[in-house]
């Protein structure tokens, strides 16, 4: 059992506060992305685990085990780093073999090790080669290589495809999920970037300033945000966010005479001042509909078979709807847009969701 | 074509542009004629010629290199101080290097506190004067009122005390070892750069690899710093063969006793301006500093040509 069984995670530098009671578990064999802003303490969490950082309190179990005090060689982690850390005086069969040298396995063990790391990433014909002889990607793999030999219980992966180009990267992507199905393995990954997020986890953890906002399925997070952050952090364009009061029951004031009449969760009290988010992608175009606003249009972006509508309230917000193929609109015009009821959230005056 | 060569003269006439080169290139080119290549050229030129009796000069072709390599007139000192030079020499590359480089590990460990008073420390001898140095380092040094006798009185291990710079076993060795002393901060600080510039992440990796600060620094970061210690080795070897001051501050320019102490510069000064009875000889004193040049000249093309075509760089 390789269970990550994190508990009341805190970490600290001085009188500034990374990390702030994290409680996460990643199941054995499951894929855990860790997302946020920049500066929102995901790698801290990495590197905590994996022994790089020490914390300040709380317990980190790894298959079990308590490894607090453990030295990242003990912890039976591998780690792949956003640089790939390559030694670069060594080539691509030492650097896979380097650490296994160190934890004094047999030469014929490392051989087959490597060899069999080799097959799986296509490394072969590279062995030999220092890594400055090598592409982006083809470090990249010599890095997930060194990660493989090592057979770890985690895998840890620091932001590893933000130093390749666009095109790689997606295909780095897909390799990596194919690889996660392949070797069974747990892993835990570092990243901005939300669509890497979606496409390859099992679970979501959402980190913002320090705290776990929300942990789910990746499209539990996408439909049934927990807070305002979440709801903007994934998807992309982000979610439409309009400020509101509750003017009376089932109806929202948005100001300057933006009026809207839908059903609201029993919660919202009269008089209380509530954020309405919608997805630009539930939005639709000039259809009459039960709830629906009315706005100009400033600027429409085109991207082929979709475009974003930037359309102006008249309370002077803008707000992002998707446009399906090549309608008949332009700048300037008056739109009506309807918003798909059930894919309204309405966010209390804290962030939080008051969508049941 | 035409139009290329118009587009690197930047619009300008061919004269024009000729008068800019000039104007940029003329100081540099100015300040080292003058006082690099004309010196050097005179020198040896000068080295080609005798010195009579009578104090004229006359062509002596390549005639001093034998004297000086042959004659014992002079063959015995410039031996020795080329011998005294090489011992000068090694000492600092397997004392003060290895110190430097022990120094920059120190200084580069990320638990360490006040890194910036330990270097800037480190470092004050070199900012000081040869003179200031030496002249300490006597009085510390001294038989007679230095403090070394009694620190090591103090601890019982008065015996071990000699006037270290005044036998002429020990002369060079002590001299050598001040001038470690002075200069270790320029080793330590340019590896310390060098293993500045290695990625933390790297480190990162060979931590989860199993390996501890030892290791990491002898599997991992010397191999990297190889080209800044090539580096190293190539100045410590110019500065030891043009070496003077210190030696010249310390025991005068007989770099006694009895020559013990005597290095290819001491030798050239003396030689070249002569001292106490020893007329200064131009011709003979240019033939000495030609010979230096040549050394450095020797030992900077083997780095150049051998050494540093095999050390491999790396980016990171």
């Amino acid at each position: 059992m390789s269970e990550v069984k994190i508990e009341k995670l805190c970490k600290s530098y001085g009188p500034i506060d990374v990390l702030k009671d994290i409680d996460l578990t990643v199941e054995d064999g499951s894929f855990v992305v860790l997302v946020g802003p920049s500066g929102c303490g995901k790698s801290t969490l990495l590197r905590s685990i994996a022994g790089l950082e020490p914390v300040t309190s709380g317990t980190i179990n790894i298959g079990g085990k308590q490894v607090n005090d453990l030295p990242p060689a003990q912890r039976e982690i591998a780690m792949v780093f956003q640089s790939y850390a390559l030694y670069p005086h060594k080539n691509v069969y030492d650097n896979m073999a380097f650490g296994l040298k160190f934890a004094r396995t047999p030469k014929a063990e490392i051989d087959q090790r490597v060899s069999e790391a080799a097959r799986i990433l296509q490394l072969e014909p590279l062995l030999k080669r220092r890594p400055r002889e090598l592409s982006g990607g083809q470090r990249q793999r010599v890095a997930i290589g060194r990660a493989i030999v090592r057979k770890p219980q985690v895998f840890l992966f620091d932001e590893p495809l933000s130093n390749l180009d666009a095109a790689l990267r997606i295909n780095t992507r897909v390799e990596i999920a194919k690889l996660h199905r392949l070797l069974k393995a747990t892993i835990v990954y570092v990243t901005h970037d939300q669509v890497e997020a979606m496409t390859l986890a099992d679970k979501i953890v959402v980190m913002n300033a320090g705290r776990v906002e929300q942990t789910g399925r990746p499209l539990d997070l996408y439909y049934r945000p927990a807070n305002k952050f979440v709801a903007g952090f994934i998807g992309s364009p982000a979610m439409n966010f309009i400020d509101a009061t509750v003017a009376k029951k089932d109806y929202l004031e948005f100001g300057s005479g933006v009026n809207l009449s839908l059903p609201l969760p029993k919660s919202c009290k009269v008089g209380e001042r509530v954020t309405l988010g919608i997805r630009p992608e539930h939005i639709q175009f000039g259809a009459r509909a039960k709830i629906q606003l009315d706005g100009k249009i400033d600027i429409i972006e085109r991207l082929g078979e979709i475009g974003y509508a930037h359309v102006a309230l008249p309370n002077g917000q803008t707000i992002v709807a998707q446009v399906n193929g090549e309608p008949n609109v332009g700048n300037g015009q008056t739109v009506s847009l309807a918003l798909s009821s059930q894919q309204i959230h309405i966010f209390g005056e804290d962030g939080t969701t008051l969508t049941a | 074509m035409a139009k290329e060569t118009d587009a690197s003269l930047m619009g300008m006439s061919r004269a024009n542009y000729m008068r800019l080169l000039a104007f940029f290139l003329a100081p540099a080119v100015i300040v080292y004629s003058v006082f690099s290549i004309y010196p050097l050229l005179a020198t040896i030129f000068n080295s080609l010629y005798l010195r009579q009796t009578d104090g004229s000069y006359i062509f002596n072709g390549v005639g001093n290199f034998g004297t000086l390599l042959t004659d014992t007139t002079w063959s015995v000192s410039f031996w020795n101080a080329m011998k005294n030079n090489f011992i000068f020499f090694l000492i600092h590359m397997c004392v003060q290097n290895p110190i430097g480089i022990a120094l920059a590990a120190l200084l580069s460990l990320p638990q360490l506190k006040f890194r910036a008073a330990y270097r800037t420390l480190i470092f004050m001898p070199t900012m000081l004067s040869v003179v200031i140095i030496g002249f300490t380092w006597q009085l510390i040094l001294s038989p007679l009122w230095g403090i070394s006798k009694m620190l090591l009185q103090s601890v019982g291990l008065g015996a071990l005390f000699a006037p270290w710079l005044g036998q002429e076993s020990t002369a060079l060795i002590t001299v050598s070892l001040i001038s470690v002393w002075q200069f270790v901060g320029i080793p330590m600080i340019l590896i310390y750069t060098a293993l500045l510039a290695i990625p933390d992440e790297l480190v990162d990796a060979a931590t989860v690899d199993g390996l501890n600060q030892f290791q990491t620094f002898f599997f991992v970061k010397l191999p990297l710093i190889i080209p800044a210690i090539g580096l190293v080795s190539v100045l410590t070897f110019v500065n030891n063969f043009n070496a003077f001051d210190l030696i010249y501050a310390m025991k005068g320019a007989l770099a006694g006793p009895n020559y013990s102490s005597d290095i290819m510069g001491t030798l050239f000064y003396r030689t070249f301006f002569g001292n106490q009875l020893q007329l200064g000889d131009a011709s003979m004193g240019s033939t000495i500093a030609t010979m230096m040049f040549l050394i450095i000249l020797v030992g900077v093309m083997v780095y150049l040509f051998v050494i540093q075509r095999r050390i491999q760089r790396y980016s990171f």
